[in-house]
């Protein structure tokens, strides 16, 4: 069973007295493990397709199938459920909280799954360490670099443990050689065998994914297999 | 089950951290709307108290007057309708005797008759209202003489011209000196003083100390006479009863044997006036809890403004903050998440407001117990109640932002710059 299935899937928007198909009948399937990025110039669906993907965005019409559950079927609440549970969020502004440290940035998503305080901390902690922010825990985001808020975000997009790492130009704010950490990260997380959907619209990061698929005007034109690595990576 | 309530109790903590994270964010604006709260939460809170000091301070005047006791006055009773068979009142010293001896449970009696008099002593001179009266009224209106002694029932038999100055009077005329034995002029003749009476404050404004009573013998030969119908008329009587007696009971009683010895037939208005202290106590009760209320409503607009200004503020802090909500959501908030984190927001404000409020109601009414004389009680009721009905001020002006933000679409928060 493949883990994001989608069928016909259409995002319609009245805009102006016109009617814009922004995602305009898609249907593909993405299996565990895999590590996708998805491309196309902006306006051309990407974004809204990952959204709906992502249960944040409701579809005039079609299916989206997480882990075998059609989120048409589901109410608000079971959605925020299965955001929480199975798919993980990294943003291009990082999204971070202000003024809240590293550690309870992380903690947030683990407060909805209805953790106690310290099994939210130890895990935040654990997270984080992970992301090798462990001497940065009690800093705020303001006091972090960009590279440093990205992996803030990326250590609090997993830890609910999902299977899902959704990213929405994860790099758009980071210069090159942050950008290419982030991707590393990306990488060895995808080893561990977190399915890792990227949407960007640079060739370099879709270069780290081992397949492509291109948007444009609301469908899909082109969705390969994809193996350079070697080539990019140093 | 435990582990749940635990879990709850943590998420509503949380809500409380990331509340007051947020109201630190925005100090000044925080301070200024929870300022309009503690001014609500303060006039709420002391015209609770101001009415409840007034409940009290009724309660004391009446209790100052005797506590279980009847009044009589020769006035006819006009409260029920009816027809009026008397052209003026009627209350005679036989009707006190009649109902000493005919009504049960009675303590004392005391009959009165009433005169504002003139007192002269060394040049000094103070005019004060007299009561001729009986050794009774002493015991029925809890009155006793500090220094030296009551007007005694040989006093009465002999039309002695002796006085009990109240410790108004007594202050007026003789200053610290103590005046029992002294012989001052009251009208113009010589009376002895005899004693002085302990100090009972004051009721509905009236000095109780404020008096000077004579035998009601006396008062009657030399300061009443034209104003009486009758050489055995009274202007008053108290009746005493005893603990445990039933007034309303005692008022029939009273009321039946008055009746018969005037021949007051069928719905015929009686020539006289029964009131109880119970009634008395009912009726203040009754007006202390409108003026309560009045109160109590005024100051209510106040805190109204300060809970327009909560909701005001929350909903500038949901707008401020739309892309966090989009976040939350996104991160697997659920709409009553939302919702509840700013309820706490909005309650946390109003409980700061309140406590702020209360603290300055309990110095306002400290400083009007001092200066003012006026008891204004703030029992911990008052406080527990203030501080809960400010968290409930929070909920309720708090709900339509903490709702508005929860019906979010959580995409459309998070594309919010």
């Amino acid at each position: 069973m493949a883990l994001v299935e989608t069928q016909d899937l259409v995002k319609k928007y009245e805009l102006g007295g016109e009617t814009v198909r922004a995602v305009d009948g898609v249907s593909l399937s993405i299996e565990r493990g895999e590590y996708v990025a998805i491309m196309g110039a902006s306006g051309s669906g990407k974004s809204t397709f990952m959204n709906m993907i992502g249960c944040l965005d409701i579809p005039t019409s079609g299916i989206v199938r997480i882990d075998g559950i059609a989120t048409s079927d589901r109410d608000g609440d079971a959605l925020a459920e299965l955001r929480n549970q199975k798919i993980g969020f990294v943003f291009q502004q990082f999204n971070l909280l202000a003024r809240t440290t590293a550690l309870d940035n992380v903690a947030v998503p683990l407060i909805y799954a209805g953790l106690g305080t310290e099994a939210r901390r130890e895990k935040a902690k654990a997270k984080l360490e992970e992301m090798g922010l462990g001497d940065r825990l009690d800093h705020s985001p303001a006091k972090l670099s960009g590279g440093q808020q990205q992996r803030v975000a990326i250590a609090r997009a997993l830890v609910t443990d999902p299977v899902i790492l959704l990213a929405d130009e994860p790099t758009g704010a980071l210069d090159s050689k942050t950008s290419e950490d982030i991707m590393q990260i990306f990488e060895s997380l995808n080893e561990q065998g977190i399915t890792i959907i990227v949407v960007t619209h640079e060739a370099e990061i879709a270069d780290h994914a081992k397949r492509r698929i291109e948007f444009r005007d609301g469908k899909v034109i082109e969705d390969v297999a994809v193996n350079n690595r070697q080539k990019v990576s140093s | 089950m435990i582990g749940n309530i635990r879990q709850q109790a943590s998420g509503w903590l949380v809500n409380v951290a990331i509340a007051m994270t947020a109201l630190r964010t925005n100090l000044m604006r925080s301070i200024l709307t929870t300022l309009g709260v503690m001014i609500g939460v303060f006039a709420v809170t002391l015209a609770v108290a101001v009415g409840s000091g007034a409940q009290v301070s009724v309660m004391q005047s009446i209790n100052a007057l005797g506590s279980n006791m009847a009044l009589i006055f020769p006035q006819p009773d006009t409260g029920e309708g009816g027809r009026r068979s008397f052209d003026r009142g009627r209350l005679t010293m036989r009707d006190a005797r009649a109902i000493e001896k005919q009504i049960s449970g009675i303590d004392d009696i005391a009959p009165q008759l009433r005169s504002n008099i003139q007192l002269i002593v060394a040049g000094r001179n103070a005019s004060t209202n007299a009561v001729g009266t009986t050794p009774g009224y002493g015991k029925v209106s809890n009155l006793v003489a500090e220094n030296g002694r009551f007007i005694s029932d040989a006093d009465v038999r002999s039309a002695a011209r002796v006085v009990v100055l109240g410790p108004t009077v007594a202050r007026k005329l003789f200053g610290d000196f103590d005046p029992v034995g002294e012989t001052i002029r009251i009208n113009r003749a010589p009376f002895t003083v005899i004693g002085i009476t302990e100090s009972k404050g004051s009721s509905f404004g009236n000095d109780n100390d404020d008096i000077a009573l004579m035998p009601i013998s006396t008062m009657r030969q030399r300061f009443s006479g034209d104003s009486l119908a009758g050489p055995d008329d009274l202007q008053m009587l108290f009746v005493g009863f005893q603990d445990g007696i039933s007034l309303p009971d005692a008022k029939r009683e009273m009321t039946k044997l008055l009746r018969e010895r005037y021949r007051v037939r069928g719905k015929d208005i009686n020539p006289f006036t029964i009131r109880t202290t119970e009634e008395f106590m009912k009726e203040s009760a009754q007006v202390t809890g409108i003026f309560q209320i009045v109160l109590v409503a005024i100051a209510s607009i106040s805190l109204l403004v300060g809970g327009i200004g909560i909701m005001n503020i929350m909903l500038v802090s949901v707008t401020e903050r739309t892309r966090e909500i989009g976040l939350r959501m996104a991160l697997g908030a659920k709409r009553s998440d939302i919702r509840n984190q700013f309820l706490v927001e909005a309650a946390v404000l109003c409980v700061i407001g309140g406590a702020m409020g209360l603290i300055l109601a309990i110095a306002g009414g400290t400083a009007l117990t001092v200066y003012a004389d006026f008891p204004v009680p703030i029992g911990v009721g008052v406080g527990v109640g203030a501080i809960i009905f400010s968290a409930f001020i929070g909920l309720l002006f708090g709900g339509y932002p903490a709702v508005r933000a929860s019906r979010l679409s959580p995409i459309e928060a998070l594309r919010t710059e």
